[in-house]
């Protein structure tokens, strides 16, 4: 969304304790989209969640959160498009808003997406999610401006070396989606059955 | 719990140094988080303020003992540990990529990349940082804003058309002519409070978050942070620190909170020294910049005498207190156009947290000085201030605007604006007005928050050197001027 520095400088009042929207949504199941700016985050997430979006202010900041809702492996899920996120240590308002809807809201996929022409700049980030723990996707998307720039991305090995699933996509054209929406599918209907075993 | 939990994927080791530090802090964290407690510590090493917080609530009585343990490991080894961190992260980046990904991986420097190199190379970044304030701060808030918009503003509307218009109705509808000078009298809510918020603050302030905005929103900034590292870096003054001090030209109350984030005690000291001496916020940088709008040379010596003063105190105490610089660290985000859609917001947002700061505060300040005016103690404060301002080769009148000023530098320099305006006020007067103003006082709010930060002594410390030093450098300046036959 927006690449601020110096938000954190204007004296907003933050409110010191966790959300309670956070809390009151609970253990709704979610889907939670993440990355630096300008890779095509905003348009995946309205390839994911079509009309149902909500834009509201994160509680006790300007900063706004899109929510919208979609429906993976027949369930309702809800899918969060944060503010642009370079690394899990922030400076910045916006930064820190997202930090804190990973850390304060459960998600039961973390989508990471990048942009496939810089994965050597983006993939730190990816290594502080996994060291997070949290449930890793990552998106290589713009695979088609990589591409044209003669890259070639093993997909597979990425997915070998990093224990987690890799999907390349074209959010603008929607080259990818279909395999991220069985790979969100899958997840949610696992998810789900965990549940009814406990 | 997660994917994660189920082992398969890749977890990053760091050097012995880091895996030391991080398992010290780690051994010490019980409480159940979203974040891994190995991720958590790793956030706690980096002084992450977001995180404490999170640690605080989730561990509770334990929570005094993990700060402890914290501070003690950051202290030994902190910058280096965060260098180190990124390192390792970013080379094992570079390594999956280099396995898994064919083609030209190490092609030409793409636009945006030279871009970024010019601004922030010494050589190539000061002329850019020249360009960017003559252009975005010297010709579109000074000139434009200051000149062009003030004048329609202030002159035209409110002191030609509204302002006789609600002094004549108040003078007639008033029964009282106590309420008459409280509201429109010299220093009337109205006629002072509201007519310098509107007429002056605003058009100023507005354009200064505009291109500020703009600024911010291409990435410039995080730029401009690594440019000044580097040329801090060569008088031996280093280090994170220039975070919190580039973040005080945004708000210098925030900044003050935001040296929390720097590792030794020593470090959080001068920058807070710093921020209180010689960083001028937004608001007064913009009102500065209005003020000297018709005086160019003026600005640039303005900068100058600032810089050098930041530079010169910056380095003596960071000889006198003794400790190592620490290192330095940043994420950089990519330079791009900025979006209108953006900036509006942004410019929106910030007027609106201005004007609710602000205007208050004027109002306030305005019925502070007509008690002063109406009790007498105005008249002795300003007798006082008299020999003050003559040291600085001001008139008399000014004692007026440093009265201002103790409210809030802004507040200050838009006294300084009205006599610009009539004429009473000389280019070298100006200048030594507007340069004893950036180092006088912050304002009220910045010395509240240096007192809960650093303690009341370090504050009134600070205080005490910064009033004297602000009138010296001023008296100074104006007879260095003079003994060079200087006229702006």
């Amino acid at each position: 969304m927006r690449v601020p520095f110096f938000d954190l400088a204007f004296g907003r009042r933050r409110r010191r304790s966790a959300p309670q929207e956070a809390t009151a949504r609970g253990d709704a199941p979610r889907v939670v989209v993440v990355g630096t700016p300008n890779v095509g985050k905003s348009v995946l997430f309205h390839r994911l969640t079509g009309a149902y979006v909500t834009v509201s202010n994160y509680p006790g900041t300007t900063v706004e959160v899109a929510r919208g809702r979609a429906r993976f492996g027949g369930r309702q899920v809800e899918v969060v498009d944060t503010p642009g996120l370079h690394s899990l240590r922030t400076l910045s308002d916006e930064e820190r808003v997202a930090r804190r809807l990973l850390l304060e809201e459960p998600a039961m996929v973390v989508l990471h997406v990048v942009d496939a022409k810089n994965l050597e700049r983006m993939l730190p980030f990816t290594f502080q999610l996994l060291e997070a723990g949290l449930p890793v996707v990552l998106v290589a998307n713009m695979i088609d401006e990589a591409e044209r720039a003669g890259l070639r991305i093993d997909v597979e090995g990425l997915e070998q070396s990093l224990g987690i699933p890799v999907v390349g996509t074209v959010a603008v054209s929607g080259r990818g989606i279909p395999r991220l929406r069985a790979l969100l599918d899958e997840r949610c209907r696992e998810r789900a059955h965990d549940r009814v075993a406990v | 719990m997660s994917a994660a939990a189920s082992g398969r994927t890749i977890a990053l080791r760091y050097s012995s140094r880091v895996e030391e530090a991080l398992a010290r802090i780690e051994r010490e964290l019980e409480g159940a988080y979203r974040f891994s407690h190995r991720a958590m510590a790793v956030l706690l090493l980096q002084g992450d303020l977001d995180a404490d917080e999170a640690v605080a609530r989730a561990e509770g009585a334990r929570y005094a003992r993990i700060a402890e343990v914290v501070r003690a490991v950051r202290e030994e080894c902190g910058p280096e540990c965060e260098e180190l961190l990124g390192t390792a992260r970013r080379e094992a980046a570079s390594q999956l990529v280099a396995t898994h990904v064919e083609g030209p991986t190490t092609a030409r420097l793409s636009f945006q990349e030279r871009l970024s190199r010019i601004c922030t190379s010494p050589v190539t970044g000061v002329p850019v940082l020249i360009f960017v304030l003559w252009a975005g701060l010297y010709q579109f808030v000074g000139v434009f804003g200051g000149g062009t918009l003030v004048g329609l503003l202030e002159d035209g509307l409110f002191g030609q058309i509204i302002n006789p218009a609600v002094t004549a109705w108040v003078q007639a509808v008033s029964p009282w002519p106590w309420l008459s000078s409280l509201l429109v009298g010299d220093y009337g809510v109205w006629t002072l409070g509201i007519t310098y918020s509107v007429a002056l603050i605003f058009p100023i302030v507005g354009t200064f978050f505009l291109a500020f905005s703009a600024l911010e929103d291409s990435g410039y900034f995080p730029r401009l942070a690594l440019l000044v590292d580097r040329l801090f870096k060569a008088i031996g003054l280093s280090g994170k620190a220039v975070i919190p001090i580039v973040l005080g030209f945004g708000c210098d109350t925030m900044a003050t909170m935001v040296t929390r984030i720097l590792e030794t005690r020593r470090e959080r000291l001068i920058a807070t020294f710093l921020l209180s001496l010689a960083i001028p916020c937004s608001a007064q940088i913009g009102v500065m910049t209005a003020l000297l709008h018709d005086h160019p040379a003026a600005f640039w010596i303005w900068g100058g005498v600032v810089a050098g003063i930041l530079l010169l105190i910056g380095y003596l105490t960071s000889r006198l207190l003794p400790g190592e610089p620490s290192r330095f660290a940043m994420e950089m985000p990519p330079l791009r156009l900025p979006r209108l859609g953006n900036i509006l917001s942004k410019t929106v947002a910030r007027m609106q947290w201005y004007l609710m700061e602000v205007l208050p505060l004027f109002v306030a300040a305005s019925v502070v000085l007509w008690l002063g005016q109406l009790t007498g103690v105005l008249h002795w404060a300003l007798a006082g201030l008299v020999p003050v301002v003559g040291l600085l080769g001001l008139p008399d009148a000014a004692a007026e605007a440093f009265l201002l000023g103790f409210f809030r530098r802004d507040y200050g320099a838009a006294g300084l604006y009205r006599l610009e305006e009539v004429g009473a006020l000389t280019g070298n007067q100006l200048l030594v007005a507007v340069v004893t103003l950036t180092i006088f006082v912050p304002c009220v709010a910045q010395l509240l928050m240096t007192k809960k930060e650093r303690g009341t002594r370090a504050a009134i410390s600070m205080a005490a050197f910064i009033f004297p030093f602000a009138i010296l450098t001023g008296a100074v300046l104006n007879w260095t001027l003079h003994a060079l036959g200087v006229s702006l």
